[in-house]
């Protein structure tokens, strides 16, 4: 009996599984109302109405597709909601929009170059549904029976009985589709579906009849009628690749495993060429149809001139994504230049461009987003700390006061208390230095560090 | 209605050979969808048709589907990615006699009494149900949905022997003219006995 008992208790291991908490990970949309108007507080979204208002536009010109090469610009200042601005974009766009975001420093890379890692991100922002007619079998698993040979080893042998409300047939499973059944634990009550092509199963619900068996389920058991008819049907399905998937298949002798070596490498102008006509007959036939989707660029004043001009040029291909891009710098160098322009980004692109500027957070705001952040990351704070973080976050930094809070809850925690109390902020403050103080820190003391000697200019960042 | 289907049979490009006692003619329809058939010779019987139609292309090259005539394939090997119909299931094919469209329902035990072999209501397809909830099939029939014709219950007739199951349906005077000018088609190039590959001509080897 102890070995049953251990497989259950992995079981529920395996459900339980733990998502890791992002910086941005409280986000789930823009939190916009139907009419576009940013409410305040609503989707991890808090304050920046104009720019959630605005951003909100131009995802209506995304999900209605007609318009490709647009360009934004999200500039403001550190701290200020540009990325989860982004974020939410994405969140709202849904799984049906192509979102890819990178950042500028991204593309800087030995082995390509920077305007083909970049053509490589615009491709993977455009999606082609394609429709395809498949033969699937949908039926109520009736008996599954898989045999192991007496010895151990060896290939084992597998039976599946399926039946709809008029017919029953046998099948024999091959060693993959043994594994994927007993990965996905398809048992006798299950209703399924197996793509005849490819062997992918999906497990669709339990069938009504089993309703009434005292088994221990999962608040998650779909209950659903055992299927009518022919246990074949052909089924049209429509599924989105991408411009980038397409080449990489077409790329390589290798095929599409590249894709998921990553291993993709330059891609041939001629092969894109070849792809982009083919598409585009697939369109006129209506076999397909092009999603355009949002390329985001975080930390755009990273890219030089080159790519600059690259993006003008790119921009005005029909098969261009939306471009967002974020920075927070204000006036300064365009990289690889000696000339100074607004955001280090050349004027001309900036002429195509539409400018969203956010706003530093205000108080109430930034203890709104504080608050959240104490949801996400499971922590309880009393309300004289979260006041007191909040004015350190004034003072200094949102990006400071958030990550006071997780060690400011591990404080608590090593006094055994559940709550997070102003003496733990104090302790973490006084513990961790942020920007400002740390600079201060430096200037008193820049005799001590080494190197002081030799006189510098500050530092060329940009 | 007869005379669309005829005249794409004229448009296509048809290449045709007479081999193993049967005359094998290849279309390529103007869509580029492939059609093959096969006639005996003795009494210019249609035994084999089979189509390939052209796909979006992602997935490759479609396999030949038989409309009419038994699968050629050698016992199919069980992959190990995939499964494949057990071989005691019932098998379905269409082989066609001079005055009736038939099928034939092989690996089916149960007797006759356990069938119930209905047109649809929609009046284009067969249906075959068993009482016992073992067996259950749909389907059309393509030679007269091409002229648009639709099925009468009356012409439908069902025997069982031999654990299998035969279906026929009494061909209406409408196809029967349809086949005897496709015949009189690809019989009015044959005796030329040379290759010839232009499209819209019906061309033979002897």
């Amino acid at each position: 009996m102890a070995a049953p008992t251990a497989q259950k208790v992995q079981e529920i291991r395996e459900v339980t599984r733990i998502e890791r908490i992002g910086a941005h990970s409280h986000i789930r949309g823009l939190g916009l109302n139907d009419g576009l108007e940013a409410r305040d507080v609503s989707q991890g979204m808090v304050g920046q109405a104009k720019a959630r208002r605005a951003a909100g536009i131009i995802m209506e010109m995304i999900k209605e597709g007609k318009i490709a090469g647009r360009a934004i610009l999200i500039a403001g200042q550190p701290g200020s909601g540009k990325t989860a601005i982004a974020m939410g974009m994405a969140q709202a766009l849904g799984v049906d929009t192509q979102f890819t975001s990178i950042a500028g420093s991204e593309i800087f890379s030995l082995e390509m170059s920077k305007t083909e890692a970049l053509t490589q991100a615009f491709r993977k922002s455009i999606g082609v549904r394609i429709k395809e007619e498949t033969e699937i079998i949908e039926g109520e698993v009736v008996e599954i029976q898989i045999d192991r040979p007496a010895t151990g080893t060896g290939a084992k042998v597998g039976k599946l009985t399926l039946k709809t409300t008029e017919m029953e047939t046998i099948y024999d499973l091959g060693q993959k589709m043994i594994e994927s059944l007993t990965k996905e634990k398809v048992q006798a009550g299950d209703i399924i579906t197996i793509d005849k092509a490819t062997g992918k199963i999906s497990k669709l619900g339990r069938s009504f009849t089993r309703a009434r068996d005292y088994d221990a389920m999962g608040p998650q058991t779909r209950f659903v009628q055992c299927p009518e008819g022919e246990l074949q049907k052909r089924k049209e399905v429509v599924h989105t690749v991408t411009l980038h998937e397409i080449d990489v298949i077409n790329s390589r002798t290798q095929g599409f495993l590249a894709l998921f070596s990553g291993d993709t490498g330059e891609i041939k102008s001629e092969v894109r060429e070849q792809i982009n006509a083919k598409v585009a007959e697939w369109r006129e036939e209506g076999k397909a149809e092009i999603v355009p989707g949002v390329l985001f660029i975080d930390e755009v004043h990273m890219l030089d001139i080159e790519c600059f001009s690259f993006l003008n040029r790119a921009l005005e291909s029909d098969m261009a994504p939306v471009l967002v891009m974020a920075t927070n710098r204000g006036i300064t160098r365009i990289r690889g230049t000696q000339y100074q322009s607004p955001h280090g980004i050349p004027i001309d692109l900036l002429d195509r461009l539409l400018i969203i500027s956010t706003s530093p957070y205000e108080d109430k705001e930034i203890r709104q987003i504080l608050k959240i952040r104490c949801e996400e990351e499971d922590v309880e704070m009393s309300d004289d700390a979260l006041t007191v973080l909040t004015r350190i976050g004034m003072e200094t930094s949102l990006r400071y006061a958030i990550q006071l809070i997780t060690t400011a809850s591990l404080v608590s925690r090593k006094r055994k208390s559940t709550e997070v109390d102003v003496d733990d902020i104090k302790r973490v403050y006084s513990l961790f230095l942020d920007e400002s103080r740390s600079t201060q820190f430096l200037k008193e003391y820049q005799q001590a560090f080494m190197f002081n000697e030799i006189s510098s200019d500050t530092m060329d960042t940009s | 209605m007869t005379t669309e289907w005829i005249n794409l049979l004229k448009s296509a490009y048809k290449t045709c050979l007479n081999q193993d006692g049967r005359c094998k003619v290849h279309y390529t329809f103007p869509n580029k969808d492939e059609m093959a058939e096969e006639y005996s010779l003795g009494n210019y019987q249609l035994m084999v048709r089979k189509w390939r139609r052209k796909t979006t292309g992602l997935t490759g090259v479609e396999s030949w589907k038989y409309e009419v005539g038994e699968p050629l394939n050698p016992a199919m090997v069980l992959q190990a990615e995939t499964l494949r119909e057990n071989i005691n299931n019932p098998i379905f094919m269409r082989l066609d006699k001079k005055e009736h469209f038939q099928w034939r329902i092989r690996n089916l035990p149960y007797s006759l009494n356990t069938y119930d072999i209905t047109v649809g209501d929609d009046k284009n397809q067969i249906t075959v149900r068993t009482t016992n909830k073992k067996y259950y099939k749909k389907f059309f029939i393509p030679d007269m949905e091409r002229l648009g014709l639709s099925l009468d219950d009356s012409s439908l007739a069902f025997n069982h022997a031999n654990d299998t199951l035969i279906i026929s349906y009494k061909k209406p005077e409408e196809v029967l003219d349809l086949e005897r000018m496709v015949r009189a088609e690809l019989k009015k190039v044959k005796d030329d006995g040379d290759i010839c590959e232009i499209p819209g001509q019906v061309c033979c080897v002897t």
